[in-house]
C-alpha cells in the first residue's frame, strides 16, 4: 500500500511541476549550504588530523612544560623550560626513543682571526639529543647544513653547528673552535663541524609539518647547536628543557605510556604534560566541531526557509485538491491514508531537494577545496562519507515530511461532505 | 428489513450564524435490489440524503440505518469501513484523479482496502471491460470523452463490489446520448448484478429507469411514484 501510496505522491508532484521544482530549489539551496558546509567542516578536521598524524605517527608523544596546551593553559605560573631527567626518561618501560631539547643563553667566543681578534657576546645555545635529528625528523624538519659540514654524530662531545647567521657573525668555517661559557666557570672549546643551510624556501615551506619548537633553522639563524649531553658539561643538569619528543615501543598503548611518564618525571620533580596525537586529535576535532555545527547552525536558517516553502506548497495543494480528498474519502480512504499520501508527497519534495542540495554541496566543498589548494598551499579533503550524504536525504526528506506535517493532518481531518461540496 | 431505512431523520446546518434546516424528518425505506430515483428542486435536500445514506455524513436527528447499522451509532473508522466496501459512488462531475490512468482511477478504491496489485489490476480491467472501455484503460481523464470519464467513475464504483451504488446527478455532464448509455448501464447493474442504484436527478429521463421516484421538497418527502 506505501508503495501504491508514493507513486499516487509522485505523480502529484510531477503534476504540478513548476510548483514543486520551485519548491524543491528552496530546499536545496538549504541543503547545498549545510551540505558544503559540513563537508568543508570535516575535510578541514581531516587534513589537520592527518597533518598532525604525519608529525606524530601513532607511536609518539611530546613533553611540554605543564600548563602549555589544553585547558590550563593560560592559567599562569607555567614556565617555558623544565627540569628533566632524560636517562631516566629512557628507562620508563614503554619507552623505545626520547630525545630532548635544551636552551641557554650563553658567553660565547669566536674562532681568532688573522688580526688577533676574535667576535664575542651572548647568543642562545641548544642542546639537541642526536636521536632527534635521526628519529624525529617528521617534528624537526629536514635540518641541513652546508656543504663540507655534518650534524652532529652519537660520538660527539666537543662540537658544535652553527646557525649560519651565527657563523656569519663569529667569522666562523667548519673546522674552527669556539669558546663557550657555562655556569660556574664551566667552559668549552667546540669544533665547528657544520653550518646550517641559510633560509631557502624549501627550509621554510618543505618542512611545514614540523613540530618546530625553535629547531628550524628557518627560525634559528643565530642560534648554536651542540649535542645534547655537552650542555651538562657546561650548565650542569638539565632545568632548561624545552621539549621531549618520546616514541613506545612497538604495540605500546601510547596515551598509556604518556600518562605514566608523565607521572613518573612529574614525581621526581619534572614540571611536564604530555600530548599524544589522540589529545592534538580531540582538540582540533573539538575546535572544528564547534566551527562547522556555527557555519551549519546558519546555513540552517536556510533550511528553515526551504522547510516553509515546503508548508506553503502542502497548503497550496491541500487546499486545491480539496475536492480531490473528498473522493478518495467516499471511496474508502482513512484520514490515515489521506495523511500518509500528503506526508509521503511534501518528503519526497524534501528528498530530491536533498538528492540536489547533496550534490550541489560537495560540489561546492569540492570547489573550496580547489580554491584553498591553490591560493593557501594546503591539499584540503573533501570529505563525501556515506554517512554524511545518507543522513542528509534521511534528513531533508524527514525536513520536507515534517515541514508537510501540519498541512497534510488538516487535509486528512477535511470532513468529507464539506470536501466533495467545494469547488 | 429494508436494506436502508430512514425514520423521522433531520439534519442541520450551521450557515454563520443562520441554521439551514436541510431534512425535516424524513422517513424513506429503501429495499435491496431496488432502483430508487430521488428528485427535487434545488435545496430540497436531495444531496443531503444521498449523504446520509452513502454513510459521508450524519444525521442531527432520527434513526438512519443500513441493513441493521444504525449510522449515527457508527464510528468515523466504521463509516469509512462501510464506505470501502458497501457503497460506491458516482458524482456528476466525475471527480475522476487526473494525475492517474483510467485503470488507476479504478484501483484506486481497492488500494485503500490493501488489494493486492495483481488482484486489483485485473478486476480494473474487468470492470472497463464491463462498462466498455476496455480499449482506454491506460487513458487519462483528458484523453476521455465526458461519457467516457463517466463510465470509468462507475468503474471505480464498482471497484469493491458494494451492495449500494449512489449516482448523484449521473448524466448532468453528458450528452443524451452519452447520458443513455450511462443509465444503460446503471439499469443494468440493478437487474444483471443486483445492485442497489439510488440516483439523485433533475433528469426524468434518469427517473424513468427507476422503479421508484421520491421526490423531495424542503426536507420531505412529498410524493412516492412507482414506475410501471
Amino acid at each position: 500500500m506505501l508503495k501504491d501510496f508514493f507513486m499516487l505522491a509522485a505523480r502529484s508532484i510531477t503534476h504540478r511541476r513548476m510548483r514543486s521544482w520551485l519548491t524543491v530549489i528552496g530546499v536545496f539551496i538549504g541543503i547545498t549550504a549545510v551540505v558544503a558546509l559540513i563537508s568543508v567542516g570535516l575535510g578541514l578536521n581531516k587534513t589537520v588530523e592527518q597533518q598532525v598524524a604525519g608529525v606524530f605517527g601513532v607511536d609518539t608523544f611530546v613533553l611540554v612544560p605543564k600548563g602549555s596546551f589544553g585547558p590550563q593553559r593560560h592559567a599562569g605560573g607555567s614556565s617555558d623550560q623544565y627540569a628533566l631527567d632524560l636517562e631516566f626518561l629512557k628507562s620508563i618501560p614503554g619507552v623505545k626513543v626520547a630525545a630532548a631539547v635544551r636552551q641557554r643563553t650563553g658567553f660565547v667566543q669566536g674562532p681568532t682571526k688573522a688580526d688577533g681578534t676574535s667576535t664575542q657576546g651572548f647568543l642562545p645555545v641548544m642542546g639537541l639529543s642526536t636521536e632527534l635529528v635521526n628519529e624525529f625528523e617528521s617534528f624537526t624538519g629536514k635540518l641541513t647544513v652546508q656543504p663540507g659540514g655534518r650534524l652532529f654524530l652519537p660520538e660527539d662531545k666537543d662540537v658544535a653547528v652553527l646557525g649560519a647567521d651565527t657563523a656569519e657573525r663569529l667569522e666562523a668555517k667548519v673546522g674552527d673552535t669556539l669558546l663557550i661559557a657555562g655556569d660556574a666557570n664551566k667552559e668549552l672549546n667546540l669544533t665547528v663541524v657544520g653550518i646550517m643551510a641559510p633560509n631557502d624556501e624549501e627550509a621554510s615551506t618543505g618542512s611545514s609539518g614540523g613540530f618546530s619548537a625553535g629547531m628550524q633553522p628557518a627560525q634559528s639563524k643565530d642560534t648554536i647547536y651542540v649535542p645534547y649531553d655537552t650542555m651538562s658539561l657546561l650548565w650542569g643538569e638539565a632545568s632548561d628543557v624545552l621539549v621531549t619528543l618520546v616514541r613506545t615501543q612497538p604495540g605500546a598503548d601510547v596515551d598509556e605510556v604518556a600518562d605514566r611518564v608523565e607521572k613518573e618525571l612529574n614525581a621526581r620533580g619534572s614540571e611536564v604534560s604530555s600530548i599524544t596525537y589522540s589529545d592534538i586529535s580531540d582538540a582540533i576535532g573539538t575546535m572544528t566541531t564547534t566551527v562547522s555545527a556555527f557555519l551549519a547552525g546558519i546555513a540552517g536558517i536556510a533550511l528553515l526557509v526551504g522547510a516553509v516553502g515546503v508548508m506553503n506548497t502542502m497548503f497550496t495543494s491541500v487546499l486545491e485538491r480539496t475536492k480531490e480528498i473528498g473522493v478518495m474519502k467516499a471511496v474508502g480512504a482513512r484520514n490515515s491514508h489521506i495523511l500518509t499520501i500528503f506526508l509521503i508527497e511534501s518528503g519526497l519534495m524534501g528528498f530530491v531537494g536533498g538528492v540536489v542540495g547533496t550534490l550541489a554541496g560537495l560540489g561546492l566543498s569540492a570547489l573550496a577545496s580547489m580554491f584553498i589548494g591553490r591560493f593557501f598551499g594546503v591539499q584540503m579533503a573533501v570529505v563525501a562519507s556515506p554517512a554524511l550524504i545518507l543522513i542528509t536525504l534521511a534528513g531533508s526528506f524527514l525536513l520536507g515530511a515534517f515541514a508537510g506535517l501540519w498541512p497534510a493532518w488538516r487535509a486528512s481531518k477535511l470532513p468529507v461532505v464539506d470536501a466533495l461540496r467545494y469547488e | 428489513m429494508p436494506l436502508l431505512d430512514l425514520r423521522g431523520v433531520t439534519k442541520d446546518y450551521k450557515l454563520g450564524k443562520t441554521v439551514v434546516h436541510a431534512l425535516r424528518g424524513l422517513d424513506l425505506r429503501i429495499e435491496k435490489g431496488e432502483i430508487v430515483a430521488i428528485m427535487g428542486p434545488s435545496g430540497s435536500g436531495k444531496s443531503t440524503l444521498m449523504h446520509i445514506l452513502g454513510c459521508l455524513d450524519v444525521p442531527t436527528s432520527g434513526e438512519a440505518s443500513i441493513e441493521e447499522s444504525q449510522i449515527s451509532s457508527l464510528s468515523e473508522k466504521q463509516l469509512v469501513e462501510l464506505r470501502g466496501h458497501k457503497i460506491g459512488f458516482v458524482f456528476q462531475t466525475f471527480n475522476l484523479m487526473q494525475t492517474l490512468s483510467a485503470q488507476q482511477n479504478v484501483e484506486l478504491p481497492m488500494i485503500f482496502q490493501g488489494m493486492k496489485k495483481k488482484e486489483r489490476a485485473q478486476r480494473a480491467t474487468e470492470l472497463l471491460t464491463m462498462v466498455g472501455l476496455a480499449d482506454r484503460v491506460n487513458h487519462r481523464p483528458n484523453e476521455l470523452s465526458g461519457g467516457e470519464r463517466q463510465r470509468v467513475a462507475i468503474a471505480r464504483a464498482l471497484a469493491n463490489d458494494p451492495e449500494i451504488l449512489f449516482a448523484d446527478e449521473p448524466t448532468g455532464n453528458l450528452d443524451s446520448e452519452s447520458g443513455g448509455t450511462i443509465l444503460e448501464l446503471l439499469k443494468r447493474l440493478s437487474t444483471e448484478y443486483g445492485k442497489t442504484v439510488i440516483i439523485v436527478t433533475h433528469d426524468p429521463d434518469a427517473a424513468a429507469i427507476a422503479e421508484r421516484i421520491i421526490h423531495l421538497h424542503d426536507g420531505r418527502v412529498v410524493e412516492e411514484v412507482k414506475n410501471a
